[in-house]
């Protein structure tokens, strides 16, 4: 239970926790679960539609986990906020970076770009030339059973996009961060209510503390 | 699955070109009225008190970040 800080009424939190992973799933979803309605749908629109604003702005290449020692994709982080995007790019990433060196169905869905030296299936190497223009053949030195690319997938990407890249990213990161907030808002309730709360304490003390 | 691209408005050549001419300072506004919202719904449950808590932080951030973006604009005139 926690308290409105607006009217004093009484909030059911329901399963906090439960409130809380699926606030982080998708946004808003915790409040729904809580029988919040009005602010579950309000962060439903306002924070996924930013997200989806921003993924679309960056043709849908901004959002993609990628943590070795020289490329780190610090936006990352804020978009992990949403699990529904942090989830799918986490698994991308793994799957191009493990034996498989390919992604889920050679999907380039919350795919990482491929780097210079990177070794790729041979398979994903050949949907990379189909999918994208600015990729041929002879950007693969032949590795059997593997391709190894001799390019920067990344560096492509942010020519074609030119600021789309850098708006889309800013949007699915702030959108992400700030649904910790909300993640935080379905797991204790409005923070509202804890500083009204101590405020209230404030003025307790300063009423009973005595005089000169 | 096919492979894909989201089209997206780069992609589109009037677009992209609307999108350059655009000020990078107009992207922003709509994050910061996000970043209102958010907040203020974080800290109220009364309808009417998330909006008079959004308007306020709105009129704060955009005041606050107005003055900076002068401060920048003013030293880069100097």
């Amino acid at each position: 239970m926690a308290v409105s800080p607006d009217d004093g009424s009484a909030i059911d939190l329901r399963n906090p926790l439960l409130a809380a992973v699926l606030g982080w799933l998708v946004p808003g979803l915790g409040h729904l679960y809580q029988g919040r309605v009005f602010k579950g749908r309000l962060f439903l629109v306002t924070i996924l539609g930013t997200f989806l604003l921003g993924w679309w702005i960056g043709a849908g290449r901004v959002v993609f986990h990628e943590w070795r020692p020289a490329d780190k994709r610090l936006a990352f982080i804020g978009q992990a906020g949403i699990g529904l995007a942090a989830i799918p790019a986490f698994i991308q990433s793994r799957l191009l970076n493990g034996p498989a060196r390919q992604t889920l169905g050679c999907s380039q869905w919350f795919a990482p770009p491929v780097r210079n030296g990177q070794y790729v299936s041979a398979r994903y190497a050949a949907r990379l030339v189909a999918a994208e223009p600015a990729i041929v053949a002879d950007d693969f030195f032949d590795r059997p059973p593997l391709k190894q690319f001799r390019g920067d997938e990344l560096a492509i990407w942010q020519y074609q996009l030119g600021r789309a890249f850098d708006i889309g990213t800013l949007y699915t990161m702030l959108a992400g961060m700030l649904n910790i907030l909300v993640v935080f808002d379905a797991w204790a309730g409005p923070m509202g209510a804890a500083e009204s709360k101590k405020k209230q304490s404030d003025d307790a003390d300063t009423e009973a503390a005595p005089a000169g | 699955m096919t492979d894909l691209v989201v089209p997206c408005l780069a992609f589109v050549p009037q677009m992209a070109s609307l999108m350059e001419a655009v000020p990078g300072v107009f992207f922003g506004l709509p994050l910061m009225a996000l970043a209102s919202f958010v907040f203020a719904a974080t800290h109220h449950e009364d309808d009417e008190a998330i909006g008079m808590a959004t308007l306020h932080w709105t009129v704060w951030m955009g005041g606050v970040l107005g003055l900076v973006l002068a401060i920048v604009l003013l030293l880069g005139w100097l």
